[in-house]
């Protein structure tokens, strides 16, 4: 019985858990885990603000509230403030909603048995398409129509390098949806694969140490467990990067976008 | 037929792989300059680690471009 062989037969049952299956209903109409975890998340973000919001006080004395507070103030000062500068409070409430849901998406995949929603490309291309129509409305806003077109290229220009560099600044521009989409979905995607296959590989092994009753294969489930305790926390912290660049480079947009060139 | 799609699925693998070592070294340079000049100049931290965010997004696009033509080519 050798482990690795079990290993790779046991790859595409990981694999096959990640797809979005259906939780309620089937075929063309209902509910994969994915969009069910999304709801979830949706209403524990709703809670917390919500109940954060009730028990506010001058001066913030319970641990819930000023825990809130302080990533109030992290969204509004970190990002806000110095990201976008001159006139950010407008933007501050779509910033916090954005950081608070997707910081909440994706903790609640690092808890075993949970689906994190930010790990399938359909919910990270909706939040990338909100966040390009949202600062393209605002630079729409800030230099009007036939403005903003101008304003993609950088003024200041020989007139005869402006539509190229035009042409590519657009192209640069409509990236940013797809940019925006794949690196959340592909690193908290990559991210529980890798930490399926440690954990895969752990128990694999354990399972052919007991079958064979080989003392040799009973050692690197120890190693196996300790990348996997290691790749764990390297996914909180990704967890909550992911979550800030998708915010911080929200941000830097819209400030690209009203700014004065 | 099935080796040529193998090789192909491999060659998608190897494309990607190589489409991330540019970024990679990129994103470490800029990582580099901005601990440098935060280590220099603490008080303008925070505005280094903005720029530095934004060029590591610019230099990481090309990796993902490369991430999502192996899906759809």
């Amino acid at each position: 019985m050798n482990p690795l062989e079990v290993l790779a037969a046991e790859v595409p049952h990981l694999q096959h858990s990640f797809d979005p299956a259906y939780v309620i209903g089937s075929g063309s109409f209902g509910l994969t885990q994915y969009i069910f975890w999304m709801i979830i998340c949706f209403l524990i973000t709703l809670a917390v603000v919500i109940v954060a919001g009730k028990k506010l006080t001058l001066v913030p004395t319970s641990k819930f509230v000023n825990m809130v507070e302080y990533g109030y103030e992290f969204v509004r000062k970190d990002m806000g403030e110095s990201a976008i500068g001159h006139g950010y409070q407008k933007h501050i409430p779509f910033l916090a909603t954005l950081f608070f849901f997707i910081l909440i998406s994706n903790f609640v995949g690092l808890i075993p048995g949970c689906k994190t929603p930010t790990g399938t490309i359909s919910v990270t291309w909706a939040l990338a398409l909100i966040s390009f129509v949202y600062f393209n409305y605002w630079g729409i806003r800030a230099h009007g129509g036939w403005g903003y077109i101008k304003s993609i290229a950088p003024s200041g220009l020989p007139a005869p390098m402006v539509p190229v560099i035009w042409f590519f600044e657009f192209i640069s521009m409509v990236l940013r949806l797809l940019t925006l989409a794949v690196r959340l979905y592909g690193n908290m995607f990559a991210g529980h694969m890798v930490l399926g296959i440690f954990a895969l590989a752990t128990s694999v092994f354990i399972q052919c140490a007991i079958a064979t009753g080989n003392v040799a294969f009973g050692l690197p489930p120890v190693a196996w467990m300790l990348f996997l305790i290691a790749m764990y926390a390297l996914e909180v912290l990704v967890a909550f990067l992911q979550a800030y660049v998708f915010t911080i480079l929200s941000a830097v947009y819209i400030s690209l976008a009203t700014s004065e060139h | 037929m099935g080796e040529i799609s193998l090789g192909i699925a491999a060659l998608k693998l190897v494309g990607y792989g190589l489409a991330t070592m540019g970024p990679g070294i990129g994103i470490g340079i800029a990582c580099y300059g901005c601990c440098v000049g935060s280590a220099r100049q603490p008080e303008l931290a925070g505005r280094l680690f903005t720029n530095f965010i934004i060029g590591a997004a610019l230099a990481e696009a090309l990796a993902l471009i490369g991430f999502v033509l192996t899906f759809i080519v």
